[in-house]
């Protein structure tokens, strides 16, 4: 086996999931940068998303572009809806409440999904124009994952030129600064925050469709260890940080990957404690993150 | 004012114990399982809180802790004979030893202690939601290593039929044990030191406190006590398995902790004591009814809905948790019953000497 | 003070009067019915509700109708246990059924021995069960030494493969264990393993150990993945995607719908592997069919997976020793148990043989061609 062509493929499994690290770690880092507020029902996030695209792909004629990208918005509102009844009650009280309320979320919501929906794990049917594979030169990618990549680095570029180039982007990153200070300057900054959720929650779903397209299964636990890495992957890219969170999501994919990739097979267990160890490695050398600040 | 604590303390001790006789004559397996699960918890809320509550470290690795003086302390107690089946790999000198409940439980929270120090002196370094994210990590490679280390874990078979030494004296007296020394720790000047460095860490320093070495001893001590729990929970569970030591474990023990309040002891303690009963009350809600001729399906999960309802109002109402800063002993009942009577003053002259 | 009262109110709640009257039969269904085990323990549970239901319609046993109390083990070991005492001391059930894994079942179990309340499990396949928890616990599914050593006949005598390539999911014993009853019928026969290889549950991505296959040469005939249904239709896709045709066996981790849906019905195509029954609506089995169309009137679908039929069966199980005991004294329901002989149940025969409380139990192979399943033998190891 090419050592070029095998390293090319894992290269291109890496961007994949990378993308989906990328995107969900957008979210938490967008929203811990105007609510200092770590979601742990972001993984839920995704797997609404993913059920939520599931729904839309089955309704006949509808066009494929709507189906993908419906769910982004509906999660999207799901994002407001969430952070008007549950966050924003507890915006002044201590960091780790909105923790622990988070977590409280993901409960409910996994288990409504168990309750309405079963737990059974189910197929994610992609409509013929997605399903199959392309071979590029010997590697193999998978027509959904293309598009899905590609929407998502789409969707990564859109946003951050949004923060950094419109107004919009502006309020969000003076709230995310100094809340006190950009109400003062007249920055309506309940809004900034429920729209910063509402992005971050979009993001997350759109990452839930991607993981449900490639992996074609989609259940309610499915989002839950992709949080938790999207977790770590705004943590190592530095907490607040747009470009940052994007880095950190692709670092963790390509870690992972590499790493089971290259270990031999009977060391390949040892994967995620060797993931770990090396993020860990990276905070003690830069504790702020990989790009702290914005 | 040395007897009248000895009184006291004798009363109170004289007090659980016939409780607990009492509990032991009248109340079912079930009812003693619980109660055991009960004081397990309150170890592991009450050890955390000194991490995370009074000295401001956020570790989201207790778990961790945990599994690693439930593994020591099962390797310690398990029969040799179970081990040659088992555990056939073992290295010799651990493979015929087995010790009785007491040495291993010390064992177990000494191990556990050991890895924190051993974790601790890197990561402490770190602050906030990196130090978060790193005692994660810990967890998870404890997890890892757990499910990998076959020769002494049996991986992710985990080991069954442990011997089940945990009865309600053991708890009862490791719990006793936790609250008197974390109780007289935190009322002490080191009590006191800890919530400086939680507080402000620089004026703490500019202050002289070692704030690193307290960091550090704060860590190790709570991861003792988890350790202490594990060995606890091994024996009354007999089964231990890397999948029970998982992100879960932990944030149910933060939730207890967050709950009764960061800088509460008795609020762990209460907190513990609720979440672990309520659940087990709320499980006839799944059962499903029959109302006025309608059937309800049994809704499982429904419980779970209900207890996380709960906490989101704890959490928006009460966001300091359900005992804040506030403690409940004796001294603060006295304190209180004072208050109301208006010889506060007078008290503390005589308190003062 | 509020708080105070709080706690005494539950605390009330929780110690107050025990609901059940003397008349019902109590018989305790325990499962993880939310959690991560909740795709194959709420369909059991399911099952078992609906063989209590059907039960009751025909007058119960012993001219008593049967009281199933559902407790949810929450795919917690704590919880788990404290739900079989549960069942034991507050419903004082006089024998309990269900829990599909084995690391709970061996949690569990040693509650149930101590109580000398017969425990019957649906699912877990880990022979050992019996003999490490003791007299009281009984198997309703076969051991997975059966299913494997059949999956390695089927593989050398019928597939006439040669030399395999392993896969092994690390993070579940059931795994674990089925690859190595797999690995030492596989050798005895004459096999060879040309690569043995791992992941572990929850990975998505295999490219890594697929490529490492296709590095192996002499190619393998046979590939054998030792997999739990969440990976399973993924695993196959990837495999097939890479362009090997190689037959793949499994044992009853791949008794699920996702080994056809995942990979889509191009590439579902030559896969086989063990399990407990061949429940699906093209069944020759009157019994099946009864049970497919039963589970579907009651709860708007099809069996989700073998697990329901499990479920029912060790309920009928459970109470066809009641019956043949004539009475609800559990020392003498454990020893009904024991004398189980040719009990016919959905998902095959059981009989209790010398003493051993494994069930001797016929081991059917289902193949999987462009994905459609098709029943392929029905071997008793």
């Amino acid at each position: 086996m090419d050592l070029a062509l095998y390293l090319a493929q894992q290269l291109v499994n890496a961007v994949s999931l990378g993308s989906v690290y990328a995107l969900s770690a957008i979210g938490l880092s967008l929203v811990y940068g105007v609510l200092r507020l770590i979601n742990f029902a972001h993984g839920d996030l995704l797997a609404l998303g993913a059920y939520a695209a599931l729904a839309l792909l089955a309704v006949p004629r509808l066009p494929l572009g709507a189906a993908l990208l419906l769910p982004v918005a509906l999660v999207g509102a799901v994002g407001l809806a969430v952070e008007r009844v549950a966050y924003r009650p507890i915006r002044r009280a201590p960091e780790v409440n909105a923790l622990i309320v988070s977590l409280a979320l993901s409960v409910i919501v996994q288990n409504l999904l168990v309750m309405t929906l079963t737990a059974q794990p189910r197929p994610f049917h992609l409509p013929p124009q997605l399903a199959g594979l392309l071979l590029l030169g010997g590697v193999v990618v998978s027509r959904m994952a293309l598009l899905t990549t590609a929407l998502a680095v789409g969707l990564m570029t859109a946003l951050h030129l949004m923060v950094r180039r419109t107004r919009v982007g502006t309020a969000i990153r003076a709230t995310a600064e100094d809340r006190d200070a950009a109400e003062l300057m007249g920055i309506p900054t309940d809004r900034v925050i429920g729209l910063t959720f509402a992005l971050g929650a979009a993001l997350g779903g759109f990452a839930g469709v991607m993981l449900g397209g490639q992996y074609g299964r989609i259940d309610p636990f499915m989002g839950f260890l992709p949080g938790l890495k999207a977790f770590v992957a705004a943590v190592l890219g530095g907490l607040g940080s747009v470009p940052g969170a994007i880095l950190g999501g692709y670092l963790l994919g390509f870690g992972e990957i590499l790493f089971v990739g290259l270990l031999p097979p009977a060391l390949s267990g040892y994967r995620d404690a060797f993931v770990f160890t090396l993020l860990i490695l990276i905070l003690l050398l830069r504790p702020q993150g990989v790009l702290a600040g914005r | 004012m040395r007897a009248a604590v000895l009184l006291r303390t004798g009363g109170t001790a004289a007090a659980a114990v016939l409780l607990l006789l009492l509990a032991e004559r009248t109340l079912n397996e079930y009812h003693l399982r619980l109660l055991n699960v009960v004081g397990i918890n309150v170890i592991l809320a009450t050890s955390l809180n000194l991490t995370n509550g009074f000295t401001g470290i956020f570790s989201l690795g207790h778990a961790g802790f945990m599994a690693v003086g439930a593994y020591a302390g099962t390797l310690l107690t398990f029969p040799v004979a179970r081990k040659a089946m088992l555990l056939p790999d073992l290295p010799r000198w651990l493979a015929q030893v087995e010790w009785p409940f007491l040495p291993a439980l010390l064992a177990g929270g000494a191990l556990a202690a050991l890895a924190a120090v051993a974790v601790g002196w890197p990561v402490l370094r770190l602050r906030g939601h990196y130090l978060a994210v790193a005692t994660l990590g810990f967890m998870v490679i404890v997890q890892v290593l757990a499910t990998n280390l076959d020769r002494y874990t049996r991986g992710a078979l985990g080991i069954n039929g442990i011997p089940p030494y945990t009865t309600l004296w053991w708890v009862a007296a490791c719990v006793a044990a936790t609250l008197v020394v974390l109780g007289h720790l935190l009322d002490s000047g080191v009590g006191r030191a800890l919530r400086a460095v939680r507080d402000d860490d620089l004026v703490a320093q500019a202050l002289g406190i070692p704030v690193a070495r307290y960091r550090l001893g704060a860590l190790t001590l709570g991861a003792g006590f988890a350790g202490v729990a594990g060995v606890l929970w091994a024996h009354l569970i007999t089964v231990i398995s890397p999948g029970a030591f998982s992100f879960l474990l932990t944030f149910q023990i933060v939730v207890m902790v967050v709950v009764g309040g960061m800088g509460s002891l008795s609020g762990s303690v209460v907190a513990a004591v609720l979440l672990t009963l309520v659940p087990e009350g709320l499980r006839r809600l799944e059962q499903g009814a029959v109302v006025a001729g309608l059937t309800i399906p049994p809704l499982f999960g429904l419980s779970q809905i209900v207890l996380a309802c709960a906490l989101v109002l704890v959490m928006i109402y009460r966001p300091a948790g359900l005992l804040g800063q506030a403690e409940v002993g004796w001294r603060h009942l006295r304190h209180l019953r004072d208050l109301r009577q208006r010889r506060l003053p007078a008290r503390e002259a005589e308190e003062r000497g | 003070m509020r708080t105070v009262v709080l706690v005494l109110a539950l605390l009330a709640l929780l110690v107050g009067p025990t609901w059940g009257a003397a008349q019902p039969i109590p018989i305790g269904a325990l499962y993880g019915i939310t959690g991560g085990m909740s795709s194959i323990d709420a369909p059991g549970a399911n099952g078992m509700r609906l063989a209590a239901k059907e039960i009751n319609a025909r007058g119960g046993v012993l001219g008593r109708p049967i009281r199933l109390v559902v407790e949810d083990g929450k795919t917690d070991q704590t919880a788990t246990t404290t739900a079989m005492s549960r069942l034991i001391n507050v419903h004082r059930v006089v024998a309990v059924g269900g829990l599909n894994d084995t690391t709970f079942v061996l949690a569990a179990g040693p509650i149930a021995q101590k109580a000398r309340v017969p425990f019957v499990t649906a699912g877990a396949t880990a022979p050992q069960i019996p003999e490490q928890v003791g007299d009281y616990m009984f198997m309703a599914p076969f051991g997975d030494d059966a299913q494997a050593y059949v999956g390695a006949d089927y593989a050398y005598r019928t597939l006439n493969a040669r030399r395999a390539w392993i896969l092994t999911d690390q993070a579940y014993d059931f795994t674990k264990t089925l690859t190595r009853f797999f690995k030492e019928r596989w050798t005895k026969n004459g096999g060879t393993v040309a690569l043995e290889d791992q992941y572990r549950g929850g990975d998505t991505d295999f490219s890594a150990q697929i490529t490492r296959l296709r590095a192996q040469r002499p190619a393998p005939d046979l590939l054998f993945v030792s997999a739990v249904p969440n990976e399973a239709g993924l695993i196959i896709k990837q495999i097939r995607q890479a362009g090997i045709r190689t037959p793949i066996v499994s044992g009853d981790g791949f008794d699920t719908p996702l080994i056809v849906s995942v990979p889509g019905p191009e590439l579902a195509d030559n896969v086989h592997f063990t399990t407990h029954a061949y429940v699906q609506p093209d069944s020759p089995k009157p019994e099946v069919q009864a049970f497919i169309k039963a589970y579907r009137a009651a709860y708007n679908r099809n069996p989700e997976n073998a697990f329901a039929a499990l479920g029912y069966d060790t309920l009928y199980l459970i109470v066809d020793a009641i019956r043949r005991a004539g009475s609800t004294d559990r020392a003498k329901i454990r020893d009904a148990l024991a004398a189980t002989r040719g009990f016919k149940g959905v998902t095959g025969t059981i009989t209790y043989e010398g003493g051993r409380r494994v069930p001797k139990k016929s081991v059917t192979v289902i193949k999987v061609t462009r994905g459609k399943l098709a029943f392929a033998a029905e071997i008793t190891p």
